[in-house]
């Protein structure tokens, strides 16, 4: 397994009476993506504004490559705030050169970086328009150009997927997973689970301020206890009712889907499928993201 | 990357974007504009540059006009003189403004309005000197025993204003000068208010801060609208003095070059004064339109202090204009004007200057504070007080995040409710 870059060490954040970081501990990898999920107010954006120093901790610390994460290595990262925001009337290129120049680079090296993203994302024609002139799809491109602008070995990014078309959510995709297989380590938060189930290898739950489950995605499936069929079928229902510990999850005509509890046994469930008469289709699965999340967030 | 150059890069932006914006060079020109008008409009009104037109109509000795001129030209005033064959054709020149005055008869001066003092005091001197030379050839003295004899005794003229050695003009500079500052300082001062504001209610701030620390992107800030306000004011003096000297129309009060010096000083206290306070109010408020509400009792005490100032041209020894010009609030309007009226022991600008400074340093601790404290706080405006009790986490990066801190404990107990504070996510 690779070395854990990015860190938080038991990291508590409070906002008057309310823990908005209770002790958050976790880990992000480079090279993979990890998703960051919770329920709204869960400590998501505290968390990745600490980052940044954005929030000061009360105690514990955010570590990057084992250190306490400082003003220097902020130069190396890249952050899109869930509240996007630009220089309404500032032109594009030149804003983006503002923001690379303030990490500390060259104009040169920043130049370079920004026109080769600009035109990737097709803005090369718009280069001297105000961010305001753009169409809103434009404007989120540009602002996750802004995140990018340092070339950045941790991207952290709050929501990048709220408001965005389904064709750009597949470029934005594609992109996270490209920048973190190229060896940055990609951090951001969204409610869109089945995209993080799709998208990422990493998921990190967090809730009330406390990591309530993280890890690779699939060893936490797989180290569920709970699996999932779903089979459709024609004719005569299934007769499921031998099995143990099951719960019904959804019961149509020519459609059942259930959840098995802990321990359950193979053959059982596999003497149920083959006992179908007409079958359509069987699916026996560790839980879905969706699942392992609701499961884990408690109301 | 240092703080330092990092708040340059935020003074080096603002300046470009601010200077390239349509309403930064609609303001130029306009101030440059009323600068010419200023100086030109009272060149072209004052019809072709000082010579005075004397219409002479009826019985008029024939010395007259010469004793006009010679009148005139003593007291450095050019005179032209032309005849009318009636009064009639006389008045109607004086009424259409071609001349400025019309003698009847050596004996009437017929204005179309009111008399010029000087011009009278010419013409009735003329007139009297050729009916003297008249009666003194009548009673056989010579002319040349006549000149000795009403030989002009040399009368000066001063005006010595209220204050001993400081002239009336000296006062007039002053005013301006004061005018000039309150003006300055106000309008660079609440560029800084709405530039926090539009970056609070935009969002970029959050991006930003997270490459900036506060402190320096709020002092980076100041320093750009300051240079940029140092160098629109540079631009526009020197368009006046230029067109002044092409002109010639109006009499520069005479300043000295060590007033002025002390005018650019003050200024850059006075703004650094007031800029930071209304950097550190922007932040409180999310919208541009609550920014003047929250700004408002600021613009109370630089009025306050323009007006003290004015006390201080007109009494600059009394006990208000020598406390109004050590108070830092008011010392950057009160304090050239005592200058300038030569009212200052050589100790009382630099106590003042320190007392300012100090009053500075302390401002910016603070303003930085409320508006680290502020900046990432959304929703309605907020209290002053509770600005100064957030986290103030953005005060510095170099400080770790893992520290524990004392602000942060004292936050704890201190705010709690968090109406719409975005932490809370």
């Amino acid at each position: 397994m690779e070395v854990a870059v990015l860190e938080f060490d038991a990291a508590v954040k409070r906002f008057g009476s309310v823990a908005a970081l209770d002790g958050c501990t976790f880990a992000a990898r480079p090279g993979r993506l990890t998703g960051f999920l919770g329920p709204n107010g869960g400590g998501k954006t505290t968390a990745m504004r600490a980052v940044f120093g954005l929030v000061e901790l009360d105690s514990g610390a955010v570590r990057w490559r084992g250190d306490p994460v400082r003003a220097d290595d902020r130069a190396r990262f890249g952050y899109m705030p869930e509240e996007r925001g630009l220089y309404p009337k500032m032109r594009v290129r030149d804003q983006l050169l503002y923001l690379g120049r303030l990490c500390g680079r060259t104009a040169n090296d920043v130049g370079r970086i920004v026109d080769n993203w600009l035109l990737r994302l097709g803005l090369d024609a718009r280069v001297n328009d105000t961010v305001d002139s753009l169409s809103h799809g434009n404007q989120q491109r540009v602002q996750l150009i802004a995140a990018l602008v340092n070339e950045p070995e941790l991207l952290v990014l709050d929501e990048p997927f709220s408001g965005l078309d389904p064709i750009a959510m597949g470029v934005m995709a594609e992109l996270l997973a490209e920048l973190s297989a190229e060896g940055a380590t990609v951090l951001f938060s969204s409610h869109q689970l089945d995209l993080v189930e799709d998208l990422c290898e990493d998921v990190v739950i967090i809730d009330h301020g406390r990591v309530v489950l993280a890890g690779a995605l699939a060893d936490l499936r797989a180290a569920a206890p709970q699996r999932t069929v779903d089979i459709r079928y024609n004719g005569p229902p299934p007769d499921w009712e031998q099995l143990a510990r099951v719960e019904v999850l959804a019961a149509e005509d020519s459609h059942i889907r259930l959840r098995l509890g802990g321990g359950a046994d193979l053959a059982a469930v596999a003497a149920v499928a083959t006992a179908i008469s007409e079958p359509i289709s069987f699916d026996y699965q560790p839980p879905s993201l969706s699942e392992l999340f609701r499961q884990t967030v408690v109301a | 990357m240092s703080d330092l150059r990092k708040g340059w890069l935020v003074a080096v932006r603002e300046m470009r974007e601010r200077s390239r914006s349509r309403a930064f060079r609609a303001s130029l020109v306009v101030m440059l504009l009323i600068v010419l008008a200023i100086v030109v409009v009272p060149a072209m009104l004052s019809d072709g540059g000082g010579t005075v037109d004397v219409g002479l109509t009826g019985a008029v000795a024939e010395q007259l006009p010469q004793a006009i001129g010679d009148q005139a030209e003593a007291l450095g005033v050019t005179v032209a003189v032309h005849r009318y064959d009636s009064v009639a054709a006389g008045e109607e020149a004086a009424r259409d403004g071609d001349i400025d005055v019309l003698v009847v008869d050596a004996q009437r001066l017929m204005w179309r309005r009111q008399a010029d003092e000087q011009l009278r005091s010419i013409l009735t001197g003329a007139i009297q000197l050729v009916a003297v030379q008249e009666r003194a050839t009548a009673a056989g003295i010579s002319p040349d025993a006549l000149l000795e004899m009403v030989a002009p005794v040399p009368v000066e003229s001063v005006e010595i204003g209220s204050v001993a050695g400081r002239s009336p003009d000296d006062e007039m500079a002053a005013i301006v000068m004061t005018v000039l500052l309150f003006f300055a300082i106000s309008t660079y001062g609440s560029l800084v208010l709405t530039g926090v504001v539009e970056e609070k209610s935009s969002r970029v701030v959050e991006v930003l801060l997270a490459r900036v620390p506060a402190r320096s992107l709020l002092a980076g800030k100041l320093a750009g609208i300051g240079l940029l306000g140092l160098a629109q004011f540079g631009v526009t003096a020197l368009v006046a003095l230029v067109a002044t000297t092409m002109v010639d129309s109006i009499d520069l009060p005479a300043v000295s070059a060590g007033v002025l010096a002390w005018v650019v000083v003050w200024f850059v206290l006075g703004y650094a004064l007031y800029a930071t306070v209304y950097g550190a109010l922007g932040s409180l408020a999310s919208r541009t339109e609550d920014a003047q509400s929250v700004s408002g009792p600021v613009m109370v005490v630089l009025m306050a202090g323009y007006f003290a100032s004015f006390v201080a041209v007109g009494r600059p020894d009394s006990g208000l204009a020598q406390l109004a010009s050590q108070f830092p609030a008011t010392a950057p309007l009160a304090m050239p004007n005592r200058i300038a009226m030569g009212a200052v022991e050589w100790w009382e600008p630099i106590l003042a200057v320190a007392l300012t400074v100090g009053a500075i340093v302390a401002l910016v601790q603070f303003g930085a504070r409320v508006y680290a404290g502020a900046i990432l706080h959304s929703g309605p405006t907020l209290r002053l007080r509770d600005a100064w009790r957030r986290p103030t986490a953005l005060r510095s990066t170099t400080a770790a995040v893992s520290s524990p801190s004392l602000i942060g404990a004292e936050v704890g107990t201190g705010v709690a409710e968090e109406p719409s504070s975005l932490p809370l996510r």
